[in-house]
């Protein structure tokens, strides 16, 4: 049967992957999936440990509250790329460096 | 020092000055305005004339009257005074007037003498700065100023014995002058250290006075005292030796005399007047000015220099043929006698002495000028290759040149000190007071008269040949050259006009009424003792008979030698000969022995300078430059090094951390990323 563990190393490996595109894509929206794989990951888990509340089913509402959240930060951060590629031509996150300053 | 100036004193002190300040005004006018305008002749001759008015009246309100002593604080050093005045007593007027009344002459032939040369103005520039510093010397009152214008002297003679500069035998002759006169000076500096030292003044008028400091000094136990200062008796005859190199160098007595006779390579004017008249005479001038310190032994040294240099001069003149060069040791003999004289307590005779012979060489070198003068002439009229002033080539002027004939005939006379003559008096003076000191003294110490008397002769010898020679018989040139143009004559007055004042001032008149005596003479009685006693020795009858009898039969022979039997007679390679042709071979022993080891000395300190003492500082320079390159490494790899090292490591940090702000969005999460993982490690290992 599917264990508690099943779920967490799955979404241990969700997490993994998610921050291993973070770190070694260029491209920005690469870099937005990668976000959304560590964000489901979090919400899986939170599904996971939501068996231990069934009452008020906590772990189930708050997944729902924080996928439209996520649907949220993905719209505005859509349109932060859309900006960006306006504004520099790119979306590659080697060459937008102006944070530095 | 006279508390009481009375205004007449003033007055006087106030023309000496003016007539010593003329001559420096016409050298500075010449000098700054005049450029190389013929009327610089002139300018000088006004200024001596002006100077020689003035010296006469100064000379007759101080002669035999009271000594006039004015000074002045010139400055102070410590509590040390030093004055600067004027001395007027007998000697210095004295002076004044004979400096002044023989420059006036030879200014005058000097403008027709020098007037074809091309440095005419740069000659009286020259001639007018030596009447100046002549003048101040004998009228000055400190040693300082005295040695000053001593120098000054010098320094004029040094310039116009080179003043053809592009001659180098002229070259040489005024080098040789300088060198000798420095020995002098070092001398007269030290003596004037150690009276100064002494007696802690240099006032002249002090120091030498009747009862002055010197007269009150005295010796005792090996020591030399004055007031309360006791200094070792040995200083006092360095002072005198000091003194005595002073006199040598600068009358040509006889260690230093070998200047005199190169000397003559300056215009015969300059002769005249400088190193026959005046110059040479300072240094008979200083002896009497400190005359009283001198005592017993010294004078006898003073006499047996002075007796030794008169003897050696004349048999030199006996055969040389130059005709300066006769006149020049001429000089040395004449300046001999004048020292010997000092030294045998015969101080007026030798300032007479001084006076007379000033006039008669002065006329002597004057008569040459013309002959050298008019023998040029006939060089250049004929173009031929001579020597103008050898008197080989000479002879029958007589005829040619009867007033400088008649001249040279009266200063000849009074230089062998015939009767009639201002000569005889004051050689006769010398000689009789000669033979009564040696009265009494020891053998050794008579042979000093005889041999001044034997000198006396020689002058009649030589002086005999030189006018015999340049004179009488025959023009050997004529014979030589058979087809000469020869029109030669006295000259102009400019030539004539000096030697017949020289000639009359030469005579007895001007200073004796009796011409046999000189005791009666006016210069002499101003200077003698007056309480001596009145010594009427046999020699007094005896010398000048002597003199004059013995001197005539000595210009016969000459006569018979030269004229009726020609030049053949004469022995030409004799011992005697050759000593005397050859100067005693003493500038010859000056060259081989103390010139060669000045310049082999010189040659050893070169070396020492430059291996030794170079040599040490070449070790100590690459020691130095060793030492600085040890720390130039040090500064640039140690204290840089770690300075560097500090900028490399902080950089390093610097770019180490500066690649996580590089504004790139990724390795901001990576280094995030590390860190955690960073703090997880850290936790597991110590947890």
């Amino acid at each position: 049967m599917i264990t508690l563990q099943h779920f967490m190393l799955v979404s241990a490996l969700l997490f993994c992957i998610g921050l291993f595109i973070i770190v070694s894509k260029k491209n920005a929206i690469q870099i937005l999936i990668g976000i959304e794989l560590m964000l489901n990951a979090a919400i899986l888990n939170l599904v996971a440990f939501g068996r231990y509340d069934r009452i008020n089913n906590g772990g189930q509402m708050f997944a729902l509250f924080a996928i439209v959240l996520a649907a949220a930060t993905t719209a505005v951060a859509l349109a932060i790329i859309l900006n960006v590629y306006r504004r520099y031509k790119t979306i590659d996150a080697d060459k937008i460096n102006q944070l530095k300053d | 020092m006279n508390p009481i100036t009375l205004h007449t004193d003033a007055q006087t002190v106030t023309l000496a000055i003016i007539a010593v300040a003329l001559p420096f005004a016409a050298f500075v006018v010449n000098f700054l305005l005049l450029g190389k305008s013929k009327a610089s002749g002139w300018v000088s001759t006004l200024a001596i004339l002006g100077s020689a008015v003035l010296s006469l009246n100064v000379f007759f309100r101080v002669w035999d009257n009271h000594t006039i002593h004015m000074q002045q604080l010139w400055f102070t050093i410590g509590a040390t005074k030093v004055q600067v005045g004027v001395l007027l007593n007998n000697l210095s007027v004295l002076m004044l007037v004979l400096v002044s009344l023989i420059a006036l002459p030879v200014h005058i032939y000097s403008t027709a003498y020098m007037k074809d040369d091309a440095g005419y103005s740069r000659y009286f520039r020259y001639l007018s700065f030596f009447c100046f510093s002549m003048l101040a010397l004998v009228v000055v009152d400190s040693l300082i100023t005295f040695y000053a214008f001593w120098e000054l002297v010098g320094f004029s003679s040094y310039l116009l014995i080179g003043f053809w500069y592009d001659r180098d035998s002229a070259v040489q002759a005024n080098k040789k002058a300088f060198i000798m006169n420095r020995i002098g000076d070092i001398g007269l500096l030290t003596a004037i250290i150690i009276l100064f030292t002494q007696f802690g003044t240099f006032d002249l008028y002090e120091l030498f006075k009747d009862g002055g400091l010197v007269a009150h000094s005295f010796f005792i136990n090996g020591e030399w005292a004055a007031g309360l200062n006791y200094i070792p008796s040995v200083w006092h005859y360095i002072a005198f030796g000091g003194i005595f190199l002073a006199v040598a160098a600068k009358s040509a007595q006889f260690p230093l005399h070998t200047w005199l006779p190169d000397a003559m390579e300056g215009p015969t004017s300059v002769s005249a007047l400088i190193h026959a008249a005046t110059m040479v005479a300072a240094g008979v001038f200083l002896l009497g000015r400190v005359y009283p310190m001198f005592n017993e032994a010294e004078l006898t040294t003073l006499a047996i220099v002075g007796c030794f240099t008169a003897f050696m001069a004349a048999t030199i003149a006996l055969t040389q043929n130059d005709l300066k060069r006769i006149l020049a040791y001429s000089t040395i003999s004449q300046l001999g006698y004048m020292v010997m004289a000092m030294g045998v307590g015969a101080y007026s005779s030798s300032l007479f002495h001084l006076v007379t012979h000033a006039f008669f060489k002065c006329l002597l070198f004057l008569v040459a000028g013309v002959v050298i003068h008019q023998i040029k002439h006939i060089k250049e009229d004929n173009s031929l290759d001579i020597d103008p002033q050898d008197i080989r080539h000479m002879g029958g002027l007589r005829k040619k040149l009867p007033l400088t004939f008649i001249a040279v005939l009266i200063a000849g006379l009074a230089l062998v000190g015939l009767p009639l003559t201002s000569g005889f008096l004051s050689k006769d003076g010398i000689l009789i007071q000669a033979f009564d000191w040696a009265d009494g003294r020891s053998f050794m110490l008579s042979i000093i008269p005889i041999m001044a008397l034997l000198t006396s002769w020689l002058t009649a010898f030589y002086v005999a040949r030189l006018i015999f020679k340049v004179f009488f018989g025959e023009l050997r040139l004529l014979k030589a050259f058979p087809s000469l143009q020869i029109h030669i004559g006295d000259g102009h007055w400019a030539y004539k006009l000096p030697l017949i004042l020289l000639a009359l001032c030469c005579l007895f008149p001007l200073f004796s009424l009796n011409p046999f005596s000189y005791e009666t003479s006016w210069l002499y009685e101003a200077f003698a003792p007056k309480h001596a006693a009145e010594g009427q020795s046999i020699y007094h009858l005896v010398i000048p008979a002597l003199v004059s009898v013995v001197s005539l039969v000595i210009i016969f022979c000459a006569y018979v030698l030269y004229i009726k039997r020609g030049d053949g007679m004469v022995v030409k390679n004799g011992l005697l000969f050759r000593i005397s042709y050859n100067e005693w071979y003493i500038d010859r022993f000056y060259k081989r022995i103390i010139v060669k080891f000045v310049i082999w000395l010189s040659g050893v300190l070169y070396w020492v300078d430059r291996k030794v003492i170079d040599g040490f500082i070449h070790l100590l320079e690459k020691i130095g430059l060793a030492i600085a390159k040890a720390t130039a490494w040090c500064d640039k790899y140690i204290v840089d090094g770690v300075l560097w090292l500090a900028a490399e490591l902080v950089q390093y940090i610097g770019n180490f951390a500066r690649r996580f702000q590089g504004g790139k969005v990724q390795y901001y999460l990576y280094s995030m990323l590390l860190a955690v993982i960073a703090v997880f490690i850290l936790k597991l290992i110590w947890a």
